[in-house]
């Protein structure tokens, strides 16, 4: 099953990197990181900081974009392809194939996370001609985003068992849209007044991905590492939302008749 | 259209044209635009506006990417900034707002308190002329960061330059020195201002920190400009008395200061702290030669009157 599954992961990895659009969206990452340089010079006092923060957020905006832009035809592409058959006609189980298309596009994103990674760190290395302990622990960042990532991947594998490419890509966003204002919709929830819409305010908030638990781009930038509970916690949710994810396309994509 | 082996590339007619449309499309616009632009620089349409005023709101709209809203909002407050003070402007009417969305984006950003303050606390055309919004800046500043002990220091500061309100200067001195990790002069700062107010040796002891903590060559040679013109300011003040004395026992004006050592009220022309004489203005008053290198916005004119913000010398 695990050799299914890594041969699956590898095949949509291969897939995933022949995308142009994937290297479309390294490009300008890199470029975007490189141009923190630029954007810092016409600040005053915040070189380090602009540079963290714009090089953080281009790799969580870029690699959001390749989630949901290449996630979304990881099943659809192959059913409209009709390839689907080819493959089922193996002895390849449903659940393997989209435990391995999930994995094979999280491999994707975190190699191309490691490279805009290291587009980053050389930047930083530019500005600061030296390297510290301090820079070490941006990493802890890059893990925070690599955690989104995982989420969105799962939930564009579950729209694509369910819709067109584009319909995924919107609810996708939508999804990743709302999850960051979880807290809001509670809060707005509480104040409301309504006993109803104060339960399904939390209702939503403990059903949809919370994606605020993941912004510490903003506490690197300050030199501040990720508390340890938080660490712990941020990486436990993700993994249990990432196995509800999986769970939920392998339930649709086991009943889905081609 | 690809003949025989040789490869020759004939533009069509309809392709030519469109060629012709699109690089003469692209010429015709940049005069349009630089039409377009000049009658909005007449208007301030791109320098005057805010766009948002709530940095909270903003921060929930930026999915996560408060701290670079934060970096944006604090690098178009120094271009604002330092483009009204090119201008030689007198109101800096969106300062205030851009550095409260910025410190509201991100609360911890230090360097936007601090640096705002001055901007905010220096008189126009040097900046905003607002001391009190400074002081609020700065205390949200603590507010948010309650560890940060030097944002005690700018309180101090804008109290004792901006404000001249010695007992609060001293208070919030005070109050900085008694943070974890405060320096030892800023009790000794407390207590100075606490006891003499605004003055000479104050301003002297003030400078003089600054300059044994400066971090940046710049901040250093500011502290330096304004020691050497607190120097110059009491040279000053010493060789006005000079004048005044001679008027009284001579019982004419001088014309210039050799009639003072002629006299022997003066063994020579005294120099500055830049090396450049003295000189007796036609004002009958002392000043800096025209190629003293001491910065004339920094001396007083005659009774002590601070005017620079020491943290200025950041941007000096």
């Amino acid at each position: 099953m695990i050799q299914r599954i890594r041969t699956i992961a590898l095949h949509t990895f291969k897939e995933s990197v022949r995308e142009k659009v994937l290297y479309n969206l390294i490009v300008f990452a890199l470029l975007l990181i490189g141009s923190a340089v630029l954007f810092a010079s016409i600040s005053l006092g915040i070189k380090r900081i602009m540079l963290i923060n714009l090089g953080l957020s281009s790799i969580a905006v870029f690699g959001l974009l390749m989630a949901i832009f290449i996630g979304i035809g990881l099943v659809s592409k192959e059913i409209d392809r009709r390839t689907i058959h080819n493959i089922l006609s193996k002895p390849v189980r449903r659940f393997e194939f989209i435990i391995g298309k999930y994995l094979g596009l999280l491999l994707t994103l975190v190699v191309n996370t490691a490279i805009m990674t290291g587009g980053f760190y050389l930047a930083l290395y530019y500005v600061e001609r030296h390297m510290g302990g301090e820079d070490v622990l941006l990493l802890e960042a890059v893990y925070f985003i690599l955690l989104q990532f995982a989420i969105v991947v799962g939930l564009a594998l579950l729209f694509s068992c369910i819709s067109s490419p584009i319909l995924s890509a919107f609810f996708t966003f939508c999804l990743y849209i709302v999850g960051n204002f979880l807290g809001d919709i509670r809060w707005f929830g509480r104040e409301s007044g309504s006993v109803i819409f104060e339960k399904v305010a939390a209702l939503l908030y403990y059903l949809l991905p919370n994606f605020s638990d993941f912004q510490v781009i903003s506490q690197a930038a300050h030199g501040k590492g990720v508390p340890s509970y938080l660490m712990t916690s941020g990486s436990l949710y993700a993994l249990l939302y990432v196995t509800i994810l999986i769970s939920a396309s392998i339930l649709i994509f086991e009943e889905r008749e081609f | 259209m690809i003949q025989g082996s040789k490869a020759t590339y004939r533009i069509r007619p309809q392709a030519r044209l469109c060629w012709l449309l699109l690089a003469g499309g692209f010429l015709a616009l940049w005069p349009i635009q630089r039409a377009i632009d000049r009658n909005s620089e007449g208007l301030g349409v791109h320098t005057e506006t805010l766009y948002f005023s709530s940095g909270r709101a903003l921060r929930d709209l930026s999915l996560g990417h408060a701290g670079l809203l934060a970096d944006i909002y604090w690098t178009r407050a120094v271009q604002y900034f330092g483009r009204k003070r090119i201008a030689h402007a007198r109101r800096f009417d969106f300062l205030a707002h851009l550095l409260r969305i910025t410190t509201e984006l991100d609360p911890h950003l230090l360097m936007a308190y601090r640096f705002g303050a001055i901007f905010l606390a220096e008189k126009p055309p040097e900046g905003a002329g607002e001391p009190e919004q400074a002081l609020q800046l700065v205390r949200r500043g603590i507010v948010a960061n309650p560890s940060y002990w030097r944002f005690w220091q700018d309180l101090g500061f804008i109290y004792y330059w901006d404000l001249k309100n010695y007992k609060m200067a001293a208070r919030a001195f005070k109050t900085g020195s008694q943070q974890p990790g405060a320096l030892i002069w800023m009790k000794a700062m407390a207590a100075t201002v606490s006891a003499q107010g605004g003055g000479f040796q104050t301003s002297r002891l003030l400078w003089s920190e600054i300059y044994r903590q400066a971090e940046t060559e710049t901040v250093r040679r500011s502290a330096l400009a304004h020691l050497a013109a607190l120097r110059a300011d009491q040279d000053i003040r010493e060789l006005n008395a000079l004048v005044v004395r001679f008027r009284k026992e001579e019982g004419k004006k001088p014309d210039s200061l050799e009639n003072l050592v002629q006299a022997g009220y003066l063994k020579g022309i005294p120099l500055d702290p830049s090396g450049v004489p003295y000189v007796l203005g036609a004002d009958g008053k002392i000043t800096v030669g025209p190629h003293s290198k001491i910065d004339r916005n920094l001396l007083f004119e005659s009774a002590y009157q601070p005017r620079a913000h020491p943290q200025m010398a950041k941007r000096r």
